[in-house]
């Protein structure tokens, strides 16, 4: 279909190509599962061999489903997710409600930068596993010393990403309210903020992973429950099957984390979802 | 008749890094009736973008006023809309959103300014592309929004700042001609900036241009009594064209 608009030509294709052996042996789609299956089958043979010390991925398997009804500590594998996630969830709300607003107010206001930006550059580089030993000191060994790393971890990323989110937009762009009419108040809620959206979403999701690293930490050194905690148990009854086990069910809770994220994303940035019409 | 705009005697000198002094501009003096299409041309680092600025508002010039209606210029305001150079939309919003987003800043009410700005998307050409986001425009279609956008705001002066700089030829061409015919459609003062010399001819109801290196200052002006459409192999254009081409030659 072909249709002029402006003077510039629109045209609308669809590619349709027969399936030929080559282009399913090169189809991506093909290529990422010969992939994983050929990572499967790895694993599987060192298993099988008694190398490394590694369960084979059935075992895993068969490992995840049991637990999945047998109760650990009071909790199935569901229950020490959400442990995990619960405590995520909420460290990383207040990371980033505290982090993306103070981001956002720096990257606007250079008296308030010049103000946080010397003490921050000071904390920035402190892995925050390193405030272990301190957060037990205040909270204790419950709830709120996990989720206090965690608010620390992914305090730092929201504050980077929404400062640089603010400071790479164009100047011009404000010239454009500028000559419209439009005050510094305008400028912010019409430029800066749906131009630093993006930038803000990427903090959001590094900050996620870096929340995933700090309530590992926190659930290796003291806990009764989440998915760290089945690691430790795992090793501790010397299973590699519970650890592995426990690993793959945090790279499945930690990706489903991502998803959603990209997923509020694709909602609130509906300019960076793929052309559809052209 | 009084002049729509007026430029005196202005002058712009940056301050970099806090102590180099730039010279952009000297003693610029010009006038623009109403509804007159002047185009300003010059070579690349003449001044003309800041010149441009200047009249907008978004600068101050360092000596020297601008006067639009009489009135001196303090700073941006809605009687002039400017067109940018690298298009400048708001990657965020639909064609619609950027189009309607002037009339927005002024509270105008949604069903009376989609309205208004459904006009301008067809006075550009656009109609049908409203959904779409910048990104999925190409250079012309993208300007003409830019277009659309500074027209929707109902400004009395249209400033344009290179707008075709980024096309190719033949779109730049086209879109030569698209911007007489919305000119004619609804008659605005224009100040037009461009460095290219059929450009300015077929455009320009007059011609200033600028002298080539900083500071710019004036060369000279050149009414263009040429009825339209223009064609660019015209007798009297071919003729102008060289005119201009020579005397800038003799200041290279």
């Amino acid at each position: 279909m072909e249709r002029s608009v402006a003077n510039e030509v629109v045209k609308h294709v669809k590619e349709k190509k027969p399936w030929t052996v080559g282009r399913v042996l090169t189809n991506e789609y093909f290529l990422y599962v010969v992939s994983f299956f050929t990572f499967l089958i790895v694993w599987h043979y060192i298993a099988a061999a008694g190398l490394l010390g590694l369960a084979t991925p059935e075992a895993t398997l068969k490992e995840m489903v049991r637990l999945m009804s047998v109760r650990l500590a009071g909790k199935n594998l569901f229950g020490h997710a959400w442990a995990s996630s619960r405590r995520i969830i909420i460290g990383f709300a207040i990371g980033a409600a505290a982090g993306l607003p103070l981001g956002l107010l720096m990257g606007l206001n250079k008296y308030i930068n010049s103000i946080v930006k010397p003490v921050f550059d000071l904390f920035k580089p402190m892995p925050p596993i390193a405030w272990i030993s301190i957060s037990i000191l205040w909270f204790g060994i419950g709830e709120p010393s996990k989720i206090f790393i965690i608010v620390i971890g992914s305090f730092v990323p929201c504050v980077l990403n929404a400062y640089s989110g603010i400071r790479i937009i164009d100047p011009e762009l404000y010239d454009v309210i500028r000559v419209l009419g439009g005050n510094r108040r305008q400028e912010i809620f019409y430029v800066s903020f749906p131009a630093a959206l993006p930038a803000l979403f990427a903090g959001v999701q590094i900050s996620m992973s870096v929340a995933w690293t700090c309530v590992l930490a926190a659930e290796l050194v003291s806990s009764r429950s989440g998915l760290g905690w089945i690691i430790i148990r795992g090793m501790k009854l010397t299973k590699p099957e519970l650890v592995l086990g426990g690993m793959a069910a945090i790279a499945v809770v930690a990706w489903l984390f991502s998803v959603a994220a990209s997923g509020l994303e694709k909602v609130l940035c509906p300019w960076k979802r793929g052309i559809k019409e052209l | 008749m009084n002049p729509k705009i007026e430029c005196r005697n202005i002058s712009k000198v940056f301050i970099q890094k806090g102590k180099q002094r730039v010279h952009v501009l000297e003693d610029i003096s010009l006038e623009v009736m109403h509804n007159e299409f002047l185009v300003i041309l010059g070579p690349g680092q003449s001044g003309k973008t800041t010149l441009l600025r200047i009249i907008a508002g978004l600068e101050t010039p360092t000596s020297g006023q601008v006067l639009v209606d009489g009135k001196e210029v303090t700073g941006p305001g809605q009687d002039r809309g400017l067109v940018f150079q690298s298009y400048m939309l708001f990657f965020w919003r639909t064609v619609m959103g950027n189009v309607e987003i002037g009339l927005k800043l002024r509270g105008v009410d949604k069903k009376k300014r989609r309205e208004i700005a459904q006009h301008y998307i067809n006075l550009v050409g656009l109609q049908g592309f409203e959904k779409h986001y910048p990104h999925q425009l190409s250079g012309g279609m993208k300007q003409r929004v830019g277009i659309a956008r500074a027209y929707a705001n109902n400004p009395e002066i249209m400033l344009l700042d290179e707008p075709f700089g980024q096309l190719d030829a033949q779109t730049r061409m086209f879109m030569e001609k698209e911007t007489e015919r919305i000119w004619q459609t609804e008659k605005k003062t224009v100040i037009f900036v461009t460095n290219n010399i059929d450009e300015a001819i077929y455009l320009g109801d007059r011609i200033v241009t600028l002298k080539d290196k900083l500071p710019g200052r004036m060369d000279a002006i050149y009414d263009v009594p040429l009825p339209r459409p223009r064609e660019h192999t015209d007798l009297e254009f071919v003729k102008l064209r060289q005119e201009i081409t020579d005397r800038s030659e003799l200041v290279l």
